[in-house]
């Protein structure tokens, strides 16, 4: 019994294609609600009496608000699915880790969520006639990648939880909002009040967009965005660890309480 | 086809759950699935478990299938242990669980196939053969690229059993595969499974029906409030009744009646039980029953009588009802 890694990753990516990423409901958030949101904000920039919102909160924040959604809800419906259609339990009870297929489900819904980070970018460059700085464009994808590293450290993090019982995979529902105003996603992080910050500085996200915000300011302070990086790739770095101590946890956890099915 | 070596051996498994109750002021009441059962399964051999709803059969399969860790008692499957030793166990095992759950309903039966292959890691050149081979075995062969939610529940059934076979595992464990078939589907799958057993395989199998355990399986433990309150071979189970006969009577209003004369014939009714107009009488003397019940028929109290020789099932039905707590 030998197999392709690759193969492996490729056949679990197109089943979650099929299954949930390109559903009409990823259509709904992935375009139409970073579209409300992005709207949202630009016509408060408006009636703040600025002529140009602030592209990259507004609008390309729009877009990360859809990474994000796109992460938290379609991981949920993944899982409550395969609990509810009894697939679960097939996954868990086959020779392969359960971590392994959720860290390939959520690379899969990142890489969906990129979608609506790319209409964003399109947004900012054919609606708004921006075009970042040349000399810009290394950091922006070096921040980038970053981002998308964060947000697959904290998506299979949750994810775990959500294995873990029923009623955790809905409070993480919940927070949705709340993680994406602390981790900044379209505002700058500064207008946070000080006394909750520490707990914004937690998440690896927060860093990885104020990087990726950095890189796209016209003048950029290297020194600042270094640490950004470095505070972003640590903090992943200590999600992933929890999440591979959890990971067994969890695989005993289910099985002592039977939360692998629901009827 | 069985051998001596024993493929799964459970000693006193214990299985509870707590479920909650109350809304502010919560209680975790403990509910007890399975408690104390022991038994071994020889490899090639056919096991059934057969029991009511809710006595324990599934939660057993589970905890051996390694999918639920027992509250106390240990399991192995081939000499490994099923809390600790997963790994080992998992490449060998293969399980389905009965209806239309554990397919993916949106995908294809090839494309699920495909997946549930690259979950058992199997050899990505030999995915192909080995699925055109199953399917030619459950009899799915063209329509493997249809979509699954448009397969009949016999089809995903058998969907189902190709599944648990892609890495060609020794051990299935079969709980309830012919649930809510029609007759004709749940003969082919019985078929298919009897095919199994003369590979070699080893088999659990759970379900409600005693004609069909009777016809596959080597041992059939009883299962009732998850304990085993019989295992034996078919042969030994139906002998328990052997000599009885049953008088299966239809009665309208008259069940109360009936009972009364048949406490009057007690030394001789080995069970009787009703079930909304029917009473099932089990005795050695079929004749003093009848006679018993013959002012009865002049009236019109009795809609229909029949006496016939017992089954597997009424002795299950006997098993049982002496086992209610």
């Amino acid at each position: 019994m030998k197999s392709n890694r690759l193969s492996f990753v490729w056949k679990q990516m197109n089943v979650q294609f099929h299954m949930r990423a390109l559903s009409v409901f990823s259509f709904g958030l992935l375009v139409v609600q970073p579209a409300m949101f992005s709207g949202i904000g630009y016509l408060l920039a408006r009636m703040a009496g600025r002529a140009m919102p602030d592209l990259f909160h507004v609008i390309i924040g729009g877009g990360i608000m859809g990474l994000w959604s796109s992460l938290v809800f379609t991981s949920f419906f993944d899982i409550s699915n395969d609990r509810r259609e009894g697939t679960l339990e097939l996954i868990v009870g086959s020779p392969t880790s359960l971590g392994s297929v959720l860290a390939i489900r959520t690379l899969t819904n990142i890489l969906t969520g990129t979608i609506s980070l790319a209409l964003s970018f399109l947004v900012v460059m054919l609606v708004f006639h921006y075009s970042p700085p040349i000399s810009n464009l290394l950091p922006i994808v070096f921040s980038l990648g970053i981002m998308l590293f964060a947000f697959w450290c904290i998506g299979l993090f949750l994810a775990h939880f959500q294995v873990w019982s029923r009623l955790s995979g809905t409070f993480i529902n919940y927070l949705e909002l709340p993680i994406a105003i602390l981790a900044a996603f379209m505002f700058p992080f500064e207008y946070l009040p000080h006394w909750i910050r520490w707990l914004s500085n937690m998440l690896p996200i927060r860093w990885a967009v104020t990087a990726l915000g950095t890189s796209f300011q016209p003048v950029i302070e290297i020194q600042n965005l270094w640490l950004d990086w470095l505070f972003a790739l640590g903090i992943s770095c200590v999600y992933l660890v929890i999440t591979w101590y959890l990971s067994s946890r969890v695989h005993d956890m289910i099985r002592v309480s039977g939360e692998l099915h629901s009827v | 086809m069985q051998n001596e070596e024993i493929a799964v051996r459970a000693e006193h498994l214990h299985k509870i759950f707590y479920s909650v109750q109350g809304y502010w002021r919560q209680k975790r009441r403990p509910v007890v699935a399975v408690e104390d059962i022991s038994f071994t399964i020889h490899e090639g051999e056919m096991f059934g478990m057969v029991g009511p709803n809710g006595a324990g059969k599934t939660t057993t399969v589970k905890m051996l299938s390694t999918l639920l860790i027992p509250t106390s008692g240990k399991a192995s499957i081939f000499g490994f242990d099923v809390v600790s030793e997963t790994g080992r166990i998992r490449p060998k095992i293969g399980f389905t669980f009965g209806g239309n759950r554990g397919l993916y309903g949106r995908l294809s039966g090839l494309d699920n196939l495909k997946y549930f292959a690259e979950l058992y890691q199997l050899d990505p050149a030999s995915i192909g053969k080995r699925i055109k081979e199953l399917l030619e075995i459950v009899g799915l062969t063209g329509r493997e690229a249809d979509r699954v939610e448009t397969y009949s529940t016999g089809m995903q059934q058998r969907l189902h059993l190709a599944r648990a076979m892609l890495h060609d595992p020794q051990m299935l464990f079969l709980d309830e595969p012919t649930v809510g078939i029609d007759p004709l589907g749940a003969r082919e799958i019985r078929h298919i499974i009897k095919e199994l057993v003369n590979r070699g395989k080893t088999v659990l199998l759970t379900t409600h029906y005693m004609f069909e355990a009777e016809e596959l399986c080597d041992h059939i433990a009883v299962v009732n409030h998850g304990r085993i309150v019989a295992l034996d071979t078919p042969a030994a189970l139906k002998a328990r009744s052997s000599g009885d006969s049953v008088v299966v009577i239809q009665s309208r209003d008259g069940s109360q009646l009936i009972q009364q004369k048949m406490l009057s014939l007690s030394p001789i009714v080995s069970h009787s039980h009703v079930s909304g107009e029917t009473i099932t009488i089990q005795t050695k003397k079929p004749t003093r029953v009848l006679n018993a019940l013959a002012p009865l028929l002049e009236s019109s109290v009795i809609t229909n009588i029949e006496v016939r020789n017992a089954t597997l099932e009424d002795v299950y039905v006997q098993i049982v009802k002496e086992n209610e707590i």
